[in-house]
């Protein structure tokens, strides 16, 4: 029976995966999840939002170094070399089609469905020198559960005019988008690309930045003083890093600017009477949310704040993590250690502080 | 990458080790100290830009800045090598530091990305293999500074009093003359790297004979009386410095002649006083720099860039020379700035048209570039023959 478990086969247990195969067999990883293809889930909201091109850089891989990215490949593909000057430039976005491609080369290449157990871990339960799996033992388990649902506000729920941005959905004639991150500006042109009138409601104005997380927060530079907050500072900090965003630039305000003085496109404060209301809304959010994270924190009275398990700065979880065993949290609920978790990049971060664990252990 | 202080030195000294060990490998086989002091130097700048200025300006510093870094970077260490006068030729220089550029952009990027898992998320710092690299720097450096340091030529004093020669230097050393130490009947150099320094020479068939060997420098020697050249160059790379020739009463030897070293790269004689002989100083075949020089009383030129020679004669003064004041002959190219020669005297008894006390002859397709020279009471200021050219130029130099 293998020694290392990921509980989670989506992009996050997958970008981990990739990790673990530089010092593991495939026979020697456990990977728990129901869906076998890691980016099946991403797909279909991709597909929902219409998006063409990864938000994330040359970092947006679930390789496990960042050298080569994706943009190597595209060089071979698009016979160009534009793709790497923009690399380095930090402007160049895979598209959805290279990124899906690059994940099912990956997944063909690196032994994930000779790995991949096709059960959901209902409990993750402690025991001497390693973990319970509902009643498979091993001594380090990465959990990567993913996003834990969507999110839609409270007083929109059984609206039958309500359809949730990631959920695949046309457009009606008059749309209101609710929200203001990236899904909410894509779904803006699409409603407006599709002919509708578009009214954005939203209760903060989106910043705009390339990436979701200031870059400085991906290395220790800027995660020292992250780490370093209190834990009320620190749940106020992930909370405005997380705040709705979108990239700058002419592809997103051009379509707009227009469409306003068209008179299709409008903010307002509250929802009208559109035909038909997308929440961009992203997606739930904090560990009770999810039952398996829930469960964990109950069952062993781990640490928290707010919403949030504390981890710590390697994303493990400290109160069960020793010489001799491991247990870390990979994608979103580990925003705690890293406050672009819910990233490939961040993925990678977890697994590579995840691989260092298992290697400096004395039992391995 | 975001770097962390740590990170930016590490990344920095472990692109430094193979540039560096390159360096090493180059210095031993050109038998010079550039390419390692220029490595010091590109360490030194790059680790204060790096501690002092980027890691303040950049929070995040994209691939593409390493192009005007480097730039910058380049600046700054010219800057430097001009200004404290590093004796290292320009475009081999910048070719070093291109290739250390270079070699910290495809690790940056590539090779430490590769190696160690975590790279950029631990902002560039690599643990244990960045103290392995600073400590391979710092053993590279000391290294370098020992070998220096044990290459020292050893230093042999030479008595005050009078010794009997011809004195044959058959090793690696520095002669250092102690205040009244003379040797009568010649010193001929039969090593490389040798230096002579301070002494006096008596006799000899030649003063001093410099034969088939590399970097002999002559510091302060005084040449008294010689039968033919008082110092005499062949085939050799020399550094002549400070010296005075006394060749009063020689009609036929030269007071310093350096001839067929081309292909031992530049030579100099700097800041020496000759009196009498033929020609004061002569080259023939040979790329040797004349500078701040005082000539006098010679009988066939005062100074002579000859055969082919390339040249330049600058700062020079030449004062009642018979014949011919600066010469620069035989197919030579020659760059003569802020000489004064004064008082050159017809050689009339000769009979020869180009010696009717010219103060600047070229001869036989010489070809002479002039700036700022002083002629003052000869009688033919500038003399051109047999397809030779003058040239004024604008800038010293070539």
């Amino acid at each position: 029976m293998p020694r290392v478990a990921v509980v989670g086969s989506g992009l996050a247990g997958f970008t981990a995966y990739q990790t673990l195969r530089r010092a593991l067999e495939p026979g020697e990883i456990a990977v728990f999840g129901t869906e076998a293809d890691p980016a099946g889930a991403w797909r279909v909201r991709a597909g929902a939002i219409r998006q063409q091109e990864m938000r994330s850089e040359s970092d947006g891989h679930c390789l496990p170094t960042t050298f080569p990215g994706l943009a190597f490949g595209s060089v071979r593909s698009r016979r160009s070399l534009r793709p790497l000057l923009e690399s380095v430039l930090d402007r160049y976005h895979p598209t959805v089609d290279e990124f899906l491609s690059h994940v099912a080369r990956l997944r063909e290449r690196s032994g994930w469905d000779e790995s991949l157990v096709a059960r959901r871990i209902e409990r993750v339960q402690a025991v001497d020198g390693g973990f319970e799996l509902d009643g498979d033992r091993f001594q380090h388990v990465l959990l990567a559960p993913g996003h834990p649902g969507l999110n839609v506000p409270e007083g929109l729920r059984g609206d039958p005019r309500v359809v949730h941005s990631y959920e695949p959905h046309d457009y009606a004639p008059s749309v209101t988008v609710v929200g203001a991150g990236l899904a909410a500006a894509t779904e803006w042109l699409n409603a407006l690309a599709a002919g509708a009138e578009v009214v954005s409601v939203r209760r903060h104005e989106p910043e705009r930045r390339p990436l979701n997380v200031p870059r400085q927060y991906f290395s220790r530079r800027g995660l020292a003083s992250f780490h370093r907050l209190t834990p009320r500072e620190r749940v106020e900090r992930i909370r405005i890093l997380t705040a709705p965003s979108y990239p700058k630039g002419a592809q997103w305000d051009e379509p707009l600017e227009r469409a306003a003085r068209e008179g299709r496109f409008r903010v307002e404060p509250a929802l009208n009477g559109s035909a038909q209301v997308i929440c961009a809304t992203g997606f739930r959010r904090g560990f009770r949310s999810d039952a398996l994270l829930a469960r964990l924190a109950a069952d062993h009275d781990l640490e928290t704040e707010d919403n949030w398990l504390v981890l710590d700065p390697d994303s493990t979880v400290p109160r069960l993590t020793d010489e001799t065993r491991t247990l870390a949290v990979a994608g979103a609920p580990a925003q705690w250690a890293f406050p672009a978790a819910d990233t490939l990049a961040g993925a990678r971060y977890a697994a590579h502080r995840f691989l260092e664990r298992i290697k400096a252990c004395r039992t391995r | 990458v975001s770097y962390t202080l740590r990170g930016r030195a590490e990344t920095r000294l472990a692109a430094l080790v193979p540039v560096l060990l390159g360096a090493c490998v180059l210095s031993s086989a050109l038998r010079h100290w550039w390419p390692v002091e220029l490595v010091a130097l590109m360490a030194a700048v790059g680790l204060f830009l790096d501690l002092e200025v980027w890691h303040r300006l950049l929070p995040y510093q994209p691939a593409w800045a390493t192009v005007p870094l480097g730039a910058v970077e380049l600046g700054a260490l010219m800057a430097i090598v001009y200004g404290f006068g590093l004796h290292a030729p320009l475009w081999p220089a910048i070719a070093l530091f291109a290739t250390g550029w270079l070699t910290s952009v495809v690790l940056a990027q590539i090779g430490l990305p590769l190696l160690r898992l975590g790279y950029a998320e631990d902002g560039g710092e690599l643990g244990r293999v960045g103290a392995v690299a600073a400590v391979a720097v710092v053993l590279a450096f000391a290294g370098s500074a020992a070998t220096y340091v044990v290459r020292l030529p050893p230093v042999v004093h030479l008595s005050a009093g009078v010794h009997q020669g011809p004195l044959v230097i058959k090793q690696r050393e520095v002669l250092q003359g102690d205040r009244g130490a003379v040797v009568r009947g010649g010193i001929v150099v039969a090593h490389d790297d040798v230096q002579i320094k301070n002494v006096t020479v008596i006799g000899g068939t030649n003063g001093i004979t410099v034969d088939g060997v590399r970097n002999t420098v002559l510091d302060g020697v005084t040449v008294q009386g010689p039968k033919l050249d008082g110092i005499h160059v062949r085939l050799a790379g020399v550094v002549i410095r400070n010296c005075t020739v006394d060749m009063l009463g020689n009609r036929l030897g030269q007071g310093i002649d350096i001839s067929f070293n081309m292909d031992m790269g530049m030579s100099m004689v700097e800041g020496c006083t000759i009196v009498g002989g033929q020609q004061g100083i002569t080259t023939h075949s040979s790329m040797t720099d004349i500078m701040g020089n005082r000539v006098s009383r010679t009988t066939g030129e005062a100074i002579a860039v000859d055969e082919m020679s390339m040249g330049m004669a600058s700062h020079n003064t030449v004062r009642d020379a018979l014949g011919v004041g600066l010469y620069c002959g035989d197919r030579s190219m020659c760059m003569f700035d802020h000489n004064t020669v004064v008082g050159t005297r017809s050689d009339a008894g000769s009979g020869i048209r180009t010696r009717r006390g010219i103060a600047v002859l070229a001869n036989f397709q010489a070809e002479v570039s002039l700036w700022q020279n002083t002629l003052v009471a000869n009688p033919v200021a500038l003399g051109a023959v047999f397809n030779s050219t003058f040239r004024t130029t604008s800038e010293p130099g070539w």
